[in-house]
């Protein structure tokens, strides 16, 4: 029988594979940005399992703003690479360091 | 019926104080769109209007027999059950000084014309001496104490203003300056003794200070911890250092010396004849608080003495026709201040009506020789005057006799008083302070006459240029000094019967039975004519002539003798010369001691301690703790990243920890 | 059973794509890996009955968000050369850190204490199951357009000022390319294109 707890450890499984392509990852931007996606798919995945569980139809509106939101921020984030990699020729993350203290 | 309605009528009262308030703000702040004859007439035409409703007030009052008014206009606020508000206290005392004050005030306008005809700053002249009539009437009907400090300041201010009148003038500026400060010191006590007040009786007010000040004779105040003062005592010793200051008394009268670098109307209408009297009048106003403390008292007689005597002795010195005058006024209030301390309050008062009207018209005598001087003021280069200006010449000799208290003149009513009020005075100075103002009387004949006869008597001295162009001043001098040379005579004979020894001011002045030395000299009263003969058989009399042929011989005779004199006496010459050393003393001990404090404070407290270890100190600890944190801050994103992950997982591991806790 | 075998299924599916997403080197790869793990997961939220989540999933993000990604990466010309550098260096760490966070959310809703442990042994669902012609997305919608109408219409402004800002930077004005300015042909006058001169009559000599 599927309960609750399988999705909820699905979800944590996702979010966890999406920290560590963090880490993995930290060279590449893009995959660090698709890593943020995975997350956010995690997070999805719960409030929709909760939605389920209790019978809200809530818990899924919260999932349309965050898949609003993710959009938005994944345009803008893309639209900044560009910019980006049209002044610097590069997107490696090592070279990016002018916020350095 | 009539008078009820007076009574009920406020509106004449504002209409006194706002008139010249008024003009003061047309000539002052539109004074760029008014031409000078406009700015001149509308300041006197304020004044005018505010002279000639105070005569009527004081017909009210003396003739009439008005009761006092007291009433409140407007209160500024409330705050603790302490009142602050704008208020008139109307009786024959304030009546009294209302006339004085505008009748001045209004000859001193009409002078101006004539002396400042030449002068840039016309318009700006006329709105301060308006604005100062304004200020003197809140200070002299001010019913409560807030308003009688907001008077004070603000005649102080105009003081201020008028001794730097001419601002290029470097001693003018230097004058102005000690002026204020001066007055700061006095002020300082002031208002102490104002808080004090408000602290013992919780009110303000006048009427409410005085009924309750009975109530407080025993109480005492700590100063120091463990001691014991009458806390009377201390509110009037504070209230009288403020009156030092303002009247000039020593030893704070330094400033007014120096102030006669002001024009000469001012020194004739603010530090002769009326704003140097706030000081005694404040006294007298206070009397049911000044009764209650025998200490205060005789402090005050003392003070009193000491700048009769020695004030009056720098007359006899000084070269400078103003300057003479203005050490004579000096005298002149110490005496006033004698009276005070003697509780001979109505003398007192007396004293400083009949001393404005004959000091302002040496003033402006001496202003009128100065305007035909073309500006000289050193009696050294005057002399034999009198054949050009007859007019100056004689009221000038009338002020003179009205000073000296030649028997039948205005200050021979006022000054024979106060002298006989002091020797029937029970005080245990009361002597040494007779004795100071008997031979006052003396030094007071002997430099009036010293000064009448180098100016107008004797050979001229001045150049020939001067000399050629020597004549009598136009018609806006002499008037005024026509007008004023009338009470100078009069005003002592007409009203010494009721004011020193009648009950004229009746409940407005104070005294307690055992302290009342008019009403013991009342009993010897027996009419003007009396008055005048028993003069010529008592020793101010005699001493006043012996001050006069002194003078006369010495000036007139035998004009070599002061010299060689001088040269005898050098070390006394010396010492009057430098005016006691007191400036050098104030410069040195005072102004320098302030001034190394001064320093010190700016180079440790605020160089060092404030700027270097609070301002920039705080700013480079900042700088050093940035130093430090700002490796953290790498520049590289998956450092953040990284940042936010582990502290997820700490988050996470202390929920794990927490919830087995459980 | 058949739900179980589904959700087995796809969910080892949206794991292992996950998985495949953080270890290629190809950002390209790895995009289509994450859009497998989508689909998987459009089809577990299916099981959930969030059917127009489920659409809404595929379409934008998989449509719309991960074809944004491509083309991006495919406009960056990336050089995927420098491939092994750091990945070691950083790899145990990331585990850990991925490994404690998991095993944290495992141990907690296994927990008696954290009460989570209630999810095991009851069903799915608590909610009695729907009527006949009941439709996901007419919920959702009755409800977006009724109670949380200005969060939807702040969501709608979101997206119009991020499709403004995305333009905004990334729009290049080429100051070499020609082009026309239809304000100008429109105001211009037949004054200014023509001018009328008149030369003088002159003899032929």
């Amino acid at each position: 029988m599927l309960t609750l707890t399988h999705f909820l450890v699905l979800a944590g499984l996702l979010m966890s594979i999406g920290l560590a392509g963090i880490f993995i990852n930290r060279k590449n931007i893009i995959i660090l940005l698709m890593c943020v996606e995975l997350i956010l798919l995690a997070v999805n995945l719960n409030f929709i399992a909760f939605s389920h569980y209790l019978g809200n139809v809530e818990g899924q509106i919260f999932v349309f703003f965050i898949l609003t939101v993710a959009a938005a921020e994944a345009a803008i984030g893309l639209a900044i690479l560009v910019v980006l990699f049209r002044r610097r020729q590069s997107i490696n993350v090592d070279e990016l360091d002018s916020l350095k203290g | 019926m009539e008078n009820n309605l007076v009574e009920q009528d406020m509106s004449i009262y504002l209409a006194i104080v706002l008139a010249p308030l008024m003009g003061a703000i047309i000539a002052g702040v539109f004074g760029r769109y008014i031409s000078r004859t406009m700015a001149h007439q509308v300041t006197i035409v304020g004044v005018a209007i505010s002279a000639a409703l105070s005569l009527l007030v004081f017909k009210h009052f003396a003739l009439e027999d008005m009761t006092t008014i007291n009433e409140t206009i407007y209160t500024w606020m409330v705050s603790d059950g302490l009142h602050l508000e704008v208020g008139f206290l109307i009786d024959k005392l304030t009546a009294m000084m209302m006339v004085v004050v505008t009748f001045v005030s209004l000859m001193v306008h009409i002078y101006t014309i004539g002396y400042m005809h030449d002068d840039s700053g016309y318009k700006r002249f006329f709105s301060y001496i308006s604005l100062f009539t304004f200020s003197m009437l809140m200070l002299i009907m001010a019913n409560n104490f807030v308003q009688l400090f907001f008077g004070w300041e603000a005649v102080g201010l105009v003081s201020y203003l008028l001794i730097g009148f001419w601002y290029t003038r470097e001693t003018a500026i230097y004058a102005n300056l000690k002026a204020f400060i001066v007055n700061r010191v006095g002020d300082f006590g002031f208002i102490l003794g104002i808080a004090l007040v408000a602290m013992t009786f919780n009110s303000l007010d006048y009427q409410d200070v005085f009924a309750a000040s009975t109530l407080h004779t025993e109480s005492t105040i700590a100063l120091f911890p463990g001691t014991h003062w009458s806390t009377i005592t201390v509110i009037c010793l504070l209230l009288f250092i403020g009156a030092m200051a303002k009247s000039a008394q020593a030893p704070l009268h330094v400033w007014l010396p120096d102030s006669m670098e002001g024009p000469t109307p001012i020194s004739a209408l603010i530090h002769a004849a009326t704003m140097v009297t706030a000081g005694i009048f404040m006294v007298a106003r206070m009397s049911p608080l000044f009764e209650l403390s025998p200490v205060a008292l005789n402090f005050i007689l003392l003070i009193g003495a000491v700048t009769a005597f020695f004030m009056g002795l720098l007359g006899i010195v000084q070269n400078d026709i103003k300057r003479v005058i203005a050490y004579s006024t000096l005298s002149q209030l110490g005496y006033m201040t004698v009276a005070l301390g003697a509780s001979a309050y109505a003398a007192s008062i007396f004293h400083l009506m009949t001393h404005a009207f004959f000091k302002a018209l040496l003033f402006l005598a001496a202003g009128s020789v100065i305007i035909a001087m073309h500006h000289e003021q050193d009696i050294r280069k005057m002399g034999g005057i009198r054949h050009y200006m007859p007019i100056t010449w004689i009221t000038f000799l009338l002020g003179t006799l009205a000073l000296i208290g030649t028997p039948g003149f205005a200050g021979f009513f006022s000054k024979d008083s106060i002298i006989m009020a002091v020797h029937a005075s029970q005080l245990p100075g009361a002597n040494i302070a007779y004795l100071a103002i008997l031979l006052g009387v003396f030094i007071t004949a002997f430099y009036s006459f010293r000064l009448y006869f180098l100016v107008f008597h004797g050979q001229p001295r001045m150049d020939h240029h001067t000399k050629a162009d020597l004549h009598e001043t136009p018609k806006v001098v002499t008037v005024p000094l026509i007008l004023l040379a009338i009470p100078s005579v009069l005003i002592g004979a007409l009203f010494v019967a009721d004011m020193v020894f009648g009950d004229f001011f009746g409940a407005a002045i104070m005294v307690l039975p055992e302290h009342d030395v008019l009403a013991t000299l009342a009993k010897d009263y027996h009419g003007i004519i009396a008055m005048v003969l028993h003069s010529f058989k008592s020793l101010p009399f005699w001493l006043m002539l012996a001050g006069i042929m002194s003078a006369w011989y010495l000036y007139m005779v035998n004009p070599s003798l002061p010299e060689k004199l001088s040269q005898r006496l050098l070390i006394i010459h010396k010492v009057l010369l430098n005016k006691y050393y007191f400036d050098d003393i104030n410069s040195t001990v005072f102004a320098g001691g302030a001034r190394q404090l001064g320093t010190f404070l700016s180079r440790f407290g605020d160089t060092q301690v404030i700027d270097g270890w609070f301002v920039n100190g705080s700013a480079k600890l900042v700088a050093w703790f940035s130093s430090i944190i700002r490796h953290i801050q790498s520049g590289y994103l998956y450092h953040y990243a990284f940042a936010m992950m582990l502290g997820l997982a700490t988050l996470l591991v202390l929920l794990l920890t927490t919830v087995i806790s459980h | 059973m058949t739900e179980a075998i589904i959700f087995y299924l796809f969910s080892t599916v949206a794991v292992v794509s996950a998985l495949m997403m953080i270890s290629v080197r190809n950002p390209v790869r790895a995009a289509f890996y994450l859009v497998l793990s989508f689909f998987a997961s459009a089809i577990i939220w299916l099981l959930l009955q969030a059917e127009f989540l489920a659409i809404v999933l595929v379409l934008v993000y998989v449509g719309a968000v991960m074809v944004l990604f491509l083309f991006v990466v495919m406009m960056l010309d990336l050089n995927i050369v420098e491939k092994e550098s750091g990945f070691t260096r950083y790899f145990p760490i990331g585990i850990m850190l991925a490994a404690i966070t998991f095993f944290s959310i495992y141990y907690v809703l296994g927990q008696k204490e954290s009460g989570m442990d209630v999810f095991q042994s009851q069903p799915l669902s608590t909610a009695a199951s729907h009527v006949e012609g009941y439709s996901n997305t007419k919920e959702l919608g009755k409800l977006l357009y009724s109670e949380y109408v200005y969060a939807f219409e702040i969501a709608a402004m979101l997206l119009l000022v991020a499709i403004v800002a995305a333009i905004s930077l990334t729009y290049r004005r080429r100051p070499k390319t020609r082009h026309q300015n239809p304000d100008l042909q429109v105001s211009a006058r037949h004054e200014d294109r023509i001018r009328i001169v008149k030369i003088p009559v002159e003899e032929r000599k």
